[in-house]
């Protein structure tokens, strides 16, 4: 299949040399000439804009970071909508509003253009591994075709629902993941506040009902003090923040999502957003009295 | 200053008892609203109508708004038929309502390049201090044009603080709501617990009134609760409004309001009950 991507950073790079290890002939652009090399080197092919991507493609994937460059790339100037081959099926795997993922598919829907809200959990590891889990709103003919597509970025592939559902269900997969990795943190430092191993501690909760792929996965880059990004908490805040916002125009009560916020908001004011979110480890030291 | 030609866009609650000042002391004001009938008490004393806030521009050499959010001031202001198109060089804008900082800061700068000045002005004392005339006045902008528009301030209300360039007026407004939406809270929470425990929460405020937990929220939206008096006062759905404003200002910021973010999710299951309309009293009945 000819397969488009636009948007070549630490997600989107792998996730296109997948879709060429599958098979698959794949168009790239990025706003920085240097990050298309890789994929060019890989066997891509590169070009000059969004629209001259969607001109050659049956599918076109955009991996950017907030919902204005979603836009800029659907629906600007250069976007995908200004040349595209009739039945394009669009899609994006950035994580971005719900209700901003509505109004781009609507806007898209008046041009033609099939949109998939397709925003994906597994962080830099799934992305390069290929076993992203990605959660998928829009049709179900659009589903069906860019299927093939997703098969070779991630494992466990779900329709969750119309326009804007993938993108609910990734606002609530960052719910649990912000409170839980803030829930590890809390765990590990309170053991060794009462001067316990938070090794044994880890070790010996994965048994039980506590047990979690992040107190296995980021407990453990915690005892390692590996703060190395993974994901960059500023990316987090950003994430909380669409979950609050969303709270706030629905009406809902979220108290513990409304205190993760708070700390990832903390930690982009005390310097560690270019760090992964386990860092917030460190903020936790700190108000403990510790060096952090 | 007598006799200046004002303008006044917003007569709500707020808006008309403030307009009805500025009229009572000889100015000339000019009105719009988007509601005709809104409009009607003012033009009974002796305002001007016209058809559109552009005429409101043309007329008026100092107009106030006093809206609800800001997309509602960038359309009076910047929209089709809007002030700036009606504003000549060397006329003020004075924007009133509560908006985000960074909503004020776009609009003040779009009017400079058409020589059109700007003060963000927030007020807070509610309706009760709109007609008493006794508002705080929280004043973004430059000081020659806040001196310029200081003997109107002093009309309608008692205090007015240069608190910074533009945007710092409503910087100041969102600390003012925060501290208040959160003392509100605290009184609600603090009343359930007498109630709980067998107390009479009438008698625990009398008794607090008088100590270090005194403070005018007691004072007032403690009555409201003791009374059982849910009627607006303020309608809980502007606190709301106000929350998301500060909230976003926060994650741009990177500052942490681990309180507020916790009072902002009792307002907003306090929507969800359907009491926008009634007071923030209503905070105690979510904890109910």
């Amino acid at each position: 299949m000819k397969i488009g991507f636009i948007g070549l950073g630490i997600m989107g790079r792998p996730m296109a040399l997948n879709l060429l290890k599958g098979g698959h002939e794949v168009t790239v652009w990025a706003r920085r000439a240097e990050s298309m090399q890789p994929l060019l080197d890989a066997g891509a092919q590169g070009v000059s804009s969004p629209a001259e991507v969607a001109r050659a493609v049956d599918v076109a994937i955009s991996m950017v970071a907030d919902a204005p460059d979603v836009e800029q790339v659907m629906l600007g100037e250069q976007g995908v909508v200004a040349a595209h081959k009739p039945d394009l099926v669009a899609v994006d795997m950035s994580t971005i509003l719900p209700a901003a993922a509505r109004d781009i598919a609507a806007r898209l829907a008046e041009k033609c253009v099939d949109f998939l809200d397709a925003p994906v959990s597994g962080g830099e590891v799934g992305a390069v591994a290929g076993t992203l889990s990605i959660m998928v709103g829009g049709s179900e003919a659009a589903f069906a075709k860019a299927k093939p597509a997703f098969e070779c970025m991630g494992k466990n592939i779900v329709h969750v629902g119309d326009a804007g559902a993938g993108q609910v269900a990734k606002a609530a997969n960052q719910i649990v993941t912000g409170v839980g990795v803030l829930t590890v943190a809390e765990a590990l430092n309170f053991a060794a506040k009462n001067g316990v191993d938070p090794a044994k501690v880890r070790e010996a909760l994965l048994g039980g009902f506590a047990y979690s792929k992040i107190l296995e996965n980021h407990g453990q880059r915690m005892l390692d003090r590996n703060f190395k990004p993974g994901f960059k908490s500023w990316m987090h805040q950003k994430d909380m923040n669409i979950v609050m916002q969303s709270a706030h125009e629905l009406g809902l009560c979220l108290p513990v999502s409304a205190a993760t916020a708070q700390m990832f908001n903390a930690m982009v004011g005390a310097g560690l957003g270019e760090e992964d979110s386990i860092a917030v480890l460190k903020l936790l030291e700190r108000l403990s009295g510790g060096e952090g | 200053m007598a006799g200046a030609r004002l303008g006044f866009i917003g007569l709500g609650a707020m808006g008309r008892p403030m307009a009805l000042h500025l009229l009572r002391a000889g100015h000339e004001v000019a009105v719009w609203a988007r509601r005709p009938q809104s409009a009607q008490p003012l033009l009974d004393a002796g305002a001007v109508s016209c058809a559109t806030p552009a005429d409101v521009g043309r007329r008026a050499e100092i107009v106030f708004t006093v809206v609800t959010a800001g997309a509602d001031v960038e359309r009076v202001v910047l929209g089709p038929d809007g002030l700036s198109d009606g504003f000549a060089p060397g006329s003020v804008l004075v924007d009133m309502s509560t908006i985000a900082p960074g909503t004020a800061r776009g609009i003040a700068q779009r009017l400079a390049e058409r020589g059109v000045e700007m003060l963000d002005a927030p007020v807070s004392g509610g309706e009760t201090g709109a007609i008493a005339a006794t508002l705080a006045i929280m004043a973004g902008g430059k000081a020659a044009v806040l001196e310029r528009v200081r003997p109107l301030f002093a009309l309608l209300g008692k205090s007015v603080v240069h608190v910074g360039d533009n945007g710092a007026g409503q910087v100041a407004k969102a600390c003012n709501q925060m501290i208040m939406v959160g003392c509100i809270q605290a009184v609600a929470e603090a009343l359930h617990l007498a109630q709980a425990a067998g107390a009479d929460p009438a008698k625990v405020r009398q008794a607090l009134a008088g100590g270090s937990a005194g403070s005018r929220v007691l004072e007032v939206f403690g009555g409201r609760m003791v009374e059982r008096d849910f009627a607006a006062g303020v309608e809980a759905r502007l606190h709301h409004k106000d929350y998301g404003i500060l909230m976003r200002e926060a994650c741009r910021l990177g500052v942490p309001l681990p309180v507020s973010g916790q009072v902002w999710q009792q307002l907003n299951a306090l929507m969800a009950q359907g009491w926008g309309r009634e007071d923030t009293a209503s905070l105690l009945r979510v904890l109910e």
